[in-house]
C-alpha cells in the first residue's frame, strides 16, 4: 500500500492528461454522482455501463495500470466475503454485488489520481466540521513523512534480524519502534502548532482556491457527467 | 478485522445512510468537545492519523494472509474518546479516496474504528494503576479491537438480515459460510493478539521515555494517585 499511496500522490501532481488539467470541483461532482448512481443502480446493465465508464476515465487519465489494478481491486476482498455469505446460486446477483464497489473504487482512484490533494481536500473540508476539515490536511501532510520513517523502521528490524526472534518478543519490539514514531509525531505536532500560531491561525486551515477555477479541460468532465447521466436515464429501468 | 474496510454499494442504504448521519453528528459533537485545546490538539490528531495510515500500509504476514495494524486502541488511549473520533473519520475518508473502503460508508467505517477507540481510554485509566502502563495499554487495545470487531460483525449481520431474500447462510448450516466465519473469527482473535502485543511495546516505551503522553490512571483509593501528568490529551 505504501507504493500505491506514494504513486497516487505523485501522478496526481505530475500527470499530464486532460483530467489532470480539469479543476477539482467538477471532478468531485462527477465522481460523487457516478458513485451514487453505481450504489443505487437497480439493474445489471446500468452497473456494467458505469463500470465500463469507470475504466474509460481511469485509463484515459494515464494512471499506471498496476496502480489501477491494485487500487480498484481492493473492494473484491470484502465483496467476495459478502457474496459467499449471500450466495443463492445466481451469477447475476453475485456480479451485481461485486460491480458496485468496483465501479465506486475506480471513480475514487480516478479522482484522487488526477487531483492534487490541496485542491481535493479544500472543497471537502468546507463541508466538514473544523476538526475534521483541518485534520484532512494535517493528516495527509504527516502521512508521507511518517510513511518514510515507518518503512525505514521496519527495514531496520529486518536488517537486524528481528524476524528471527519469537513472535512474543518481536511484536512488542515493533511496538517500541512505533512508539518512537508516536514521539516524533508529538514533537512534530508541537512544531506545527508553533507554525500555525506564527502564521496567525484564525480557526481554520484554508485550502487553495484553485479547486473551482474553471479551465477548458473541464469540458471533458462535463462530457463525462453527461455520459453518466445519460446512462442513468436510459438504463435505469433495464434489468 | 476492523481494518477490513467496507466498500461502496455492498451494504443497503438503510444501513449506511443513518451510519453516515450518526458519524457526522458525532463528528460535530466530538469536534466541539475536543476543540477546546485546538489547534494544539488538531496538530497532534493529524500526526497520529498519519501514523495510523502509515502503519496500516505495512502488512504483517499471518500464515497465508496479511494483517494490517490499525493502532485504533493506542490512538484512543492517547487522545481520548472525543478527540480520537475525528482522527478515525479522517483516516476513513483518506482511505476511501485511495479506493480502500467506500465513500458512502465512510460513516460506518469510522464508527467501527471509533467504537474501539472510544472504549480504549476508559479501560486504560481503570487498569493502569494496578497493572502498569504497558499492560494497561495492551488490555485497552484488546478491548478496542474486540469492540471494533463486534461492531463490524454486527453491521455485517444487520446488512444480511436487511437484504430481502438473503437469509443468513450461516444459520442455514451451509459449509462455505461456516468455513468463512471460522476463518474470520480465527483471524480476529489473532488480530487482537497482534494489536495488543504491539500496544504493549508502545506502552512500555512511552512509560519509560515520555510518561506524560499517557493519560493519568484512576487510583482505586480516594487518594489522587496519578501515574503521570497528562500530555496534550484533552
Amino acid at each position: 500500500m505504501i507504493n500505491t499511496i506514494a504513486q497516487i500522490d505523485f501522478v496526481a501532481s505530475a500527470g499530464r492528461s486532460p483530467w489532470h488539467r480539469a479543476s477539482a470541483l467538477p471532478k468531485l461532482v462527477l465522481a460523487g454522482g457516478a458513485v451514487g448512481l453505481a450504489v443505487f443502480a437497480p439493474g445489471l446493465k446500468l452497473q456494467l455501463a458505469l463500470y465500463a465508464m469507470g475504466w474509460l476515465v481511469a485509463l484515459t487519465s494515464l494512471l499506471p495500470l498496476r496502480l489501477l489494478a491494485a487500487a480498484a481491486g481492493y473492494p473484491l476482498l470484502f465483496s467476495v466475503l459478502y457474496i459467499a455469505l449471500r450466495w443463492d446460486g445466481s451469477v447475476e446477483g453475485a456480479l451485481s454485488i461485486a460491480l458496485r464497489p468496483l465501479t465506486a473504487s475506480l471513480f475514487a482512484v480516478w479522482l484522487v489520481g488526477t487531483t492534487p490533494y490541496p485542491d481535493l481536500f479544500a472543497p471537502i473540508s468546507l463541508v466538514l466540521p473544523r476538526a475534521a476539515g483541518d485534520g484532512l490536511f494535517l493528516t495527509y501532510r504527516a502521512l508521507f513523512e511518517l510513511l518514510v520513517r515507518t518503512q525505514r523502521l521496519f527495514r531496520a528490524f529486518r536488517l537486524r534480524a528481528a524476524e528471527s526472534l519469537p513472535v512474543r518478543r518481536r511484536l512488542p519490539l515493533a511496538g517500541e519502534g512505533l512508539a518512537t514514531l508516536v514521539l516524533y509525531g508529538f514533537e512534530r505536532s508541537q512544531r506545527m502548532y508553533s507554525i500555525l500560531m506564527l502564521r496567525g491561525h484564525a480557526g481554520r486551515i484554508c485550502g487553495c482556491r484553485h479547486y473551482a477555477e474553471w479551465t477548458r479541460a473541464d469540458l471533458w468532465v462535463v462530457l463525462g457527467a453527461a455520459a453518466v447521466a445519460a446512462a442513468g436515464v436510459l438504463l435505469w429501468r433495464s434489468p | 478485522m476492523s481494518h477490513l474496510h467496507i466498500p461502496d454499494g455492498v451494504l443497503p442504504p438503510l444501513l449506511w445512510a443513518p451510519g453516515l448521519a450518526l458519524a457526522l453528528a458525532l463528528l460535530a459533537w466530538t469536534g466541539r468537545a475536543a476543540g477546546r485545546g485546538a489547534p494544539k490538539v488538531i496538530a497532534y490528531q493529524g500526526a497520529l492519523g498519519g501514523l495510523m495510515l502509515a502503519t496500516m500500509s505495512l502488512p504483517i504476514p499471518i500464515f497465508a494472509l496479511e494483517y494490517c495494524l490499525t493502532l485504533a486502541g493506542t490512538v484512543g488511549v492517547l487522545l481520548g474518546p472525543a478527540a480520537s473520533f475525528p482522527v478515525v473519520f479522517v483516516v476513513s475518508v483518506i482511505l476511501a479516496l485511495l479506493g480502500q473502503g467506500g465513500l458512502t460508508v465512510v460513516g460506518l467505517n469510522a464508527l467501527v474504528l471509533g467504537a474501539g477507540a472510544a472504549v480504549a481510554r476508559p479501560v486504560y485509566v481503570r487498569l493502569a494503576a494496578r497493572r502498569g502502563q504497558a499492560a494497561a495499554l495492551a488490555l485497552a487495545t484488546a478491548a478496542a479491537q474486540t469492540v471494533s470487531g463486534l461492531t463490524w460483525f454486527a453491521l455485517l449481520a444487520l446488512a444480511l438480515s436487511m437484504s430481502p431474500g438473503a437469509p443468513l447462510a450461516i444459520a442455514h448450516g451451509q459449509a462455505g459460510p461456516k468455513l468463512f466465519a471460522g476463518i474470520t473469527l480465527a483471524m480476529w482473535v489473532v488480530a487482537i493478539a497482534i494489536e495488543s502485543a504491539v500496544a504493549f511495546g508502545i506502552g512500555r516505551f512511552l512509560a519509560r521515555v515520555r510518561p506524560d503522553l499517557l493519560p493519568p490512571a484512576v487510583a482505586r483509593a480516594a487518594a489522587p494517585a496519578t501515574v503521570s501528568a497528562p500530555g496534550i490529551a484533552p
